[in-house]
């Protein structure tokens, strides 16, 4: 890890500054992927500015929603009553993000925009389009992990984020600070899909900007359901998952949201599976029409073909817990 | 969050004495031990978006109750900075990157990867390490007694992480499940495979007061 | 040069036979049926040598028949320490004035070093010393060979230090797999050739058995290459006084390191003294002295200042070993009736640049009275291989095994029935006959349903078997007790814990055969101070150690009864120990406490050296491992639901530590099965996981529920357990996999994208 010298501010407006006046300033929260990424020399800014201090750690109630500050931790995130009366699939993705030690330790705001977990950006030996270099090696290297959608490339990560995806799905925004002010983007709009121009970042995030809040719309009367397909039990990133948000006429679906999560290079979310769900009752069927459909316009890698399987599954199960039914 | 002004109660003074090692002439943080006062501290830690580093600065820890002052970079992890510079070396740095939990000590009452912890981040924290469970009168915390009565361990390499990390779910869920025990003790490896009796001694442990 | 092939005689041999793989440089040989291991080799007279007959000694000190605490639980002794964090690791060791050494490796599979330039190194902040571990012109053979080497005054400051070590490299040809290093218009990489043929054997008339066969199975399996993830890093911490060196070693051996170091820096070996107290893991990785060993030491002498130098994972995984890969294109056959015919193999692997799989015994165990086989040690630009738990015989178990239950199904047998049907008739200590039905009592394996289970649902369970063998044994150990005048007693031996509890077993011993309580018995070891042993591998350690410990305390316990008889008026040949006393034998109030017998001694210093004699230890160690797995057919996840253990393990020294070791094995076997996996990117030869985040290990919530039985054979005296169990979960788990879901599982490890593949196949019209 190369020498940095660190500064530690109280509030966003010190925040915002202490990122401007450096060589390469970059935000430290919980500082699990950045500092692995630094001992790696994947990552060597000249300066972390602590964001634990500075930003927001609390969980507010706002307009029939809520706010969740950045500094939040993941844990506290997965244990609130509130998150989980309201979003019960960002309780559900936050209680498997990691570990407890990396729960107790990651916040929001990092989880969010932590860097892909691929193992070419994270390995210096591997001068990829993420660290400047002219290549992907994952279509012809070791791609088991890799995207199935949004592979146009250049780069072919999946997105690392386990909150991202449901946050999206239940329309959250997100409030973005910087020295000239602040801003909202919707989750929608924050992840990028690389470019050969943006493909050093997965988000819209400036440099100097920071991830202050995830503000979540009240969430209206819904059947949620999540699922995560993982490889091992204990600690590992799931293979692929779904997140899926439903609300009702009766026993009709009226309106659908399916987020698939470690699928693509952003939260993806399935348009086809949304609309193989719209106007149908629930039922296993139905789930398995929705898995069917959210997999239809997967382009998977030399490897990774197996994905479309597990991914299929897990839109499937995802609905049928929505709907209350068994899933295995 | 914890306060940054927060003081333990009674820091008691890290005695250097006692460990002929910190006087060597190579480890910077050493003559830590003697520097850095209050005052001092409360300076860089408060409001003030003051930039430290990158060289060595004062960093002050409350560590098993105990006041250690070391000099140190900012980039020095907890871990190194207690295995390295306070020789408490009970916790053991393994995989480095946040996967393995050998490292694991409780911050402020939770477990954390000290590996992947900024030792300049926990100023005015409480930190544990797996020394500190050992109560004065040289008693083993009844996790420590479990792990030696279950045979919780085989090389004992990935053992102090996991006697913290069981702790921490013991303190945080008295009367934990066994999917929950199992659970909470996810953020841990052992590669001699010692899991079983681990879960054992877990689960003997508890409702288990603390010593 | 390593010799996997040979099994120690029983009673005899080198301490550590399977175990010192990785000499730089050479392959191990190729390809010979390993003599006692396959047990199938046995009808065909080439077992293992018949037992040495027991000394004198060993039948004047024979195991107690009614021990007090061999085969009891007795807690680890050293357990507080490690749980506390007392205990103090080579990576713990802080000695004053202490530099941080590094090691700068090469980033490229295979390069010829152009140049290397040290001087900004040399003038970076704390750098006390650096050299050149290569020099220009030579080649680099793998990603993470070594290069060069720096050492300063804090570890951040040697990182750094490292990075500024400039090394041009000229890029050569390399291999990231065997199926290029086998392609036959690839360059040569390696010197005499990529490839080297194995051994090749032809017993009977293959083409005769194939002719009698019903069925016929062709087909090809393989394991993949894994690695040792000892959590305690490779580590020295080095320290000279003149021309003396001191080296805390993480070790599994102290001897075999003195000499590796001696031999690595040019001096005599009674110059360098290695200790290790605890040690964090090695399974076979760390029976020598590594290079970071060499380095480290050099790097002190340099700079005149203690040097730690303790590889990060990331080299962990690139150059201190792994387990070689193996594979077999395979013709097999069997009669109408269950019985083997013809086994032919055309076997490959890879251990890495210059290193092939070594030993590989297949057929594993069961007996084909016609076998045929070629093979070929295949090299790769990869770290090299090293002895990694029972080396050879996880691979061939898996080979084996799998095939066997594919072969059952087409004679419509019982997967158990079919084995003992077909196990060889007599092999030492090999129960199998015996164990399958006891296991598959215990098991419920009469729930097991035919292949394919007919349940709805995506979940789908399965049962699976498999037998194991290995020899282990062991000779050599020498110790050393003191029995002081205040009652002390000390054993030392210059063995070591590699955390199967061998301090436990030492004071143990020492206790049973003195008559006190554990606790009243102070074992010293891990330190060429003491007197010589192996290295802790192939299953050796206890074996080796424990007679040794045991004649060398009733020698020590003889010479207090002399000086003890005449003070009971007794002859000394009367005097027995027992329960912290020494009394006469059929007069137990005519005797002494121990305390007071030690007094007799008065400035005397009972110092007894003795050795490990033949009669209290034994050779050979079998097991049956049963598995219920659960397959997600929709997912391709596999989850282990529960494992019978059935392990053959002479006598038991002490029950506790020994279950431990079944516990791990088998979980060791389970990791190699699902989890683990180096993955080397196929074309830039660098691997893409070496860290523990992406190279999978088994955490709490994947560890199924354990039985173990353990087979007492108190009559067949010590042997080693450290391996065995190991071995045969791996094809055990494949082979429920298979009973689940009906789908060929052919090699490891069992992703879900091969189970999902082999579903899909199976569906498509299989292969069965």
């Amino acid at each position: 890890m190369k020498a940095f010298a660190y500064v530690n501010p109280a509030n966003e407006k010190e925040a915002v500054a202490a990122l401007r006046d450096a060589g390469v300033a970059m935000p430290i929260g919980g500082g699990q992927d950045i500092l692995a990424r630094m001992k790696d020399y994947i990552t060597a800014p000249d300066r972390l500015v602590n964001i634990k201090n500075a930003l927001d750690a609390t969980i507010t109630p706002v307009a029939g929603g809520l706010r969740i500050g950045a500094a939040v931790k993941i844990v506290d995130l997965a244990e609130n009553a509130q998150v989980s009366r309201l979003y019960p699939n960002i309780s559900a993705a936050a209680i498997e993000v990691g570990t407890p030690q990396i729960r107790n330790q990651g916040t929001v705001g990092g989880n969010i925009n932590q860097r892909p977990r691929c193992w070419y950006f994270k390995n210096e030996e591997f001068l990829c389009y993420k660290k400047g270099g002219n290549r992907c090696f994952a279509p012809a290297g070791e791609n088991q992990y890799h995207a199935i959608f949004g592979n146009d490339g250049p780069s072919h990560i999946v997105h690392p984020s386990s909150l991202a995806v449901p946050f999206l799905a239940y329309g959250a925004k997100f409030r973005v600070v910087s020295a000239s002010g602040e801003r909202e983007v919707a989750a929608a709009n924050f992840f990028t899909l690389p470019t050969l121009q943006n493909v050093l970042k997965e988000n819209v995030l400036a440099d100097d900007e920071l991830l202050t809040h995830v503000i979540l719309p009240a969430p209206g009367t819904a059947r949620h359901g999540h699922y995560e397909v993982r490889y091992k039990e204990s600690h590992d990133w799931p293979l692929a998952f779904a997140t899926v948000i439903l609300k009702m006429s009766g026993q009709t679906i009226s309106s659908a949201s399916v987020v698939l999560g470690a699928v693509a290079p952003i939260p993806w979310r399935s348009e086809e599976a949304e609309r193989a769900l719209v106007g149908k009752t629930l039922s296993e069927a139905t789930a398995a029409a929705a898995g069917e459909a959210a997999v239809r316009g997967a382009a998977p890698l030399s490897r990774n073909g197996y994905k479309v399987q597990v991914t299929k599954t897990a839109v499937k199960r995802a609905v049928m817990r929505a709907a209350g039914l068994r899933t295995v | 969050m914890a306060s940054k002004d927060e003081k333990p109660d009674k820091p008691e003074r890290f005695s250097v004495s006692r460990r002929d090692f910190l006087k060597s002439a190579g480890v910077t943080g050493i003559a830590a031990g003697v520097v850095g006062g209050a005052a001092e501290l409360d300076a860089q830690t408060g409001a003030a978006a003051r930039v430290l580093g990158p060289g060595d600065v004062p960093v002050q820890l409350t560590v098993n109750g105990r006041r250690i002052d070391l000099r140190i970079e900012p980039r020095v992890t907890l871990l190194d900075a207690m295995r390295q510079r306070a020789d408490l070396t009970g916790n053991k740095r393994v995989c480095d990157r946040g996967t393995c939990g050998a490292c694991t000590m409780i911050v402020d009452g939770r477990s954390v990867y000290s590996c992947s912890t900024l030792a300049i981040e926990v100023q005015g924290k409480q930190v544990r390490t797996v020394e500190g469970l050992v109560s004065a009168n040289g008693t083993m915390h009844p996790v420590q007694q479990a792990f030696c009565d279950q045979d919780a361990m085989m090389c004992g390499f990935c053992t102090p992480g996991f006697v913290m990390a069981t702790v921490a779910l013991l303190e945080k869920n008295r009367n934990p499940t066994e999917a929950q025990v199992r659970k909470g003790l996810d953020g841990n490896i052992c590669r001699c495979g010692t899991f079983v009796r681990v879960l054992e001694a877990a689960m003997k442990s508890r409702g288990v007061a603390r010593a | 040069m390593p010799n996997f092939d040979q099994q120690p005689p029983a009673g005899g041999g080198a301490p550590t036979p399977q175990g010192r793989g990785g000499a730089p440089g050479g392959a191990p040989p190729a390809g010979g049926r390993g003599a006692a291991p396959a047990g199938g080799a046995a009808p065909q007279g080439r077992g293992a040598a018949p037992p040495a007959p027991p000394s004198a000694l060993a039948l004047k000190y024979p195991w107690p028949a009614k021990p007090v605490l061999l085969g009891t639980r007795v807690k680890r002794i050293d357990g507080p320490d490690k749980v506390t964090g007392r205990a103090k690791y080579t990576h713990d060791i802080n000695r004053p004035g202490m530099l941080y050494g590094r090691i700068i490796r090469s980033p490229l599979p295979h390069a010829r070093i152009v140049s290397i330039d040290l001087s900004a190194a040399l003038k970076a902040p704390g750098v006390k010393a650096a050299y050149n571990v290569k020099e220009p012109g030579a080649q680099v053979m793998y990603q993470g060979d070594t290069v060069a080497a720096v050492a300063a005054d804090t570890e951040e400051r040697t990182k750094d230090a490292a990075r500024l070590v400039k090394v041009e490299y000229e890029a050569l040809p390399h291999f990231a797999n065997e199926e290029q290093a086998m392609d036959p218009d690839a360059p040569v990489v390696f010197m005499g050739g990529n490839t080297r043929p194995g051994t090749a054997q032809d017993v009977g008339d293959i083409e005769a058995g194939f002719k009698q066969s019903a069925h016929i199975i062709e087909a090809t399996y393989y394991t993949h290459v894994i690695t040792h993830v000892c959590l305690e890093s490779h580590s020295i911490v080095a320290e000279w006084e003149g021309d003396k060196l001191t080296a805390w070693c993480s070790t599994q051996g102290v001897f075999p390191s003195q000499q590796g170091l001696a031999m690595g820096l040019g001096i005599p070996a009674a110059n360098v003294r290695v200790i290790t107290q605890y040690m964090g893991g090695g399974f076979g990785s760390k029976l020598q002295a590594g290079a970071e060993a060499v380095i480290g030491a050099k790097l002190s002498q340099m700079a005149k200042l203690p040097v730690k130098l303790t590889l990060d994972r990331k080299e962990e995984h690139l150059d201190t070993g792994n387990r070689p890969s193996a594979g077999a294109k395979v013709k097999a056959g069997v009669t109408a009736d269950g019985t083997l015919t013809s086994y032919q193999a055309d076997s490959w692997g890879t251990g890495g640049a210059g290193q092939g799989v070594g030993n590989l015994p297949i057929p594993y165990i069961y007996t084909f009275p016609n076998r045929k086989r070629t093979h070929k040690d295949v090299y790769i630009n990869s770290g090299t291989q090293r002895p990694m738990r029972a080396p050879g015989h996880p691979q061939a178990c898996f080979l084996t095994e799998v095939l066997m239950d594919e072969l059952a199904d087409r004679v419509k047998m019982d997967p158990v029935e079919f084995r003992i049907k077909n196990a060889p008739v007599q092999v030492p200590s090999a129960m199998y006959r015996t164990y399958l039905p006891e296991g598959a009592k215990l098991f419920g394996w009469d729930k097991r349903h035919a292949t394919g289970d007919p349940t709805p649902g995506p979940i789908k369970t399965g049962f699976g078997v498999s037998v194991h063998t290995w020899g282990g044994g062991g000779s050599g150990t020498q110790a050393h007790c003191d029995i002081m005048a205040d009652g002390t007693v000390v054993m030392k031996c210059g063995t070591q814990d590699i955390g199967t509890g061998t301090r436990t077993i030492v004071a143990l011993v020492t206790a049973e055969t003195l008559g006190l309580p554990i606790t009243a018995v102070r074992a010293e070891i891990g330190d060429t101070n003491y007197p010589r042993s192996g290295g802790s591998g192939g299953s050796t350690t206890a074996p080796s150690a424990m007679p040794a410990i045991r004649l060398t305390a009733a020698k020590a316990l003889e010479a207090l009864f002399v000086k003890v008889a005449p003070t009971l008026g007794v002859s000394a040949d009367t005097l027995v120990a027992t329960n912290g006393r020494i009394h006469v034998k059929d007069d137990p109030t005519k005797g002494v406490t121990w305390k007071d017998a030690c007094k007799t001694l008065g400035a005397d210093t009972i110092s007894v050296d003795h050795m490990w004699e033949a009669g209290l230890s034994s050779v050979n160690s079998s097991g049956a491992q049963f598995t219920e797995v659960a397959v997600d057919i929709e997912t391709g996840i596999v989850k282990v639901k529960r494992i019978l253990a059935i392990q053959d393990c002479g006598l038991v020294v002490d029950r506790l530590t020994c279950e431990s070791q079944i516990y791990g094995g088998v979980i060791s076997s389970m990791n190699f099965a699902l989890y683990e996996d180096r993955i080397l990117d196929r074309v830039t030869g660098q691997m893409v996981n070496p860290n523990m985040e992406m190279y999978l290990l088994a955490g709490m919530s994947d560890i199924p529920k354990i039985d173990i039985i353990l087979k007492d054979m108190p009559e067949r005296g010590v042997v080693g357990v450290g391996e065995p169990p190991t071995v045969s979960l791996s094809a055990a788990i494949a082979n429920a996999v298979r009973n689940a879901t009906g789908a060929a599982i052919r090699s490891l490890p069992l992703h879900p994208h091969k189970i999902l593949a082999a579903i899909e196949q199976q569906k498509a019209g299989g292969t069965l």
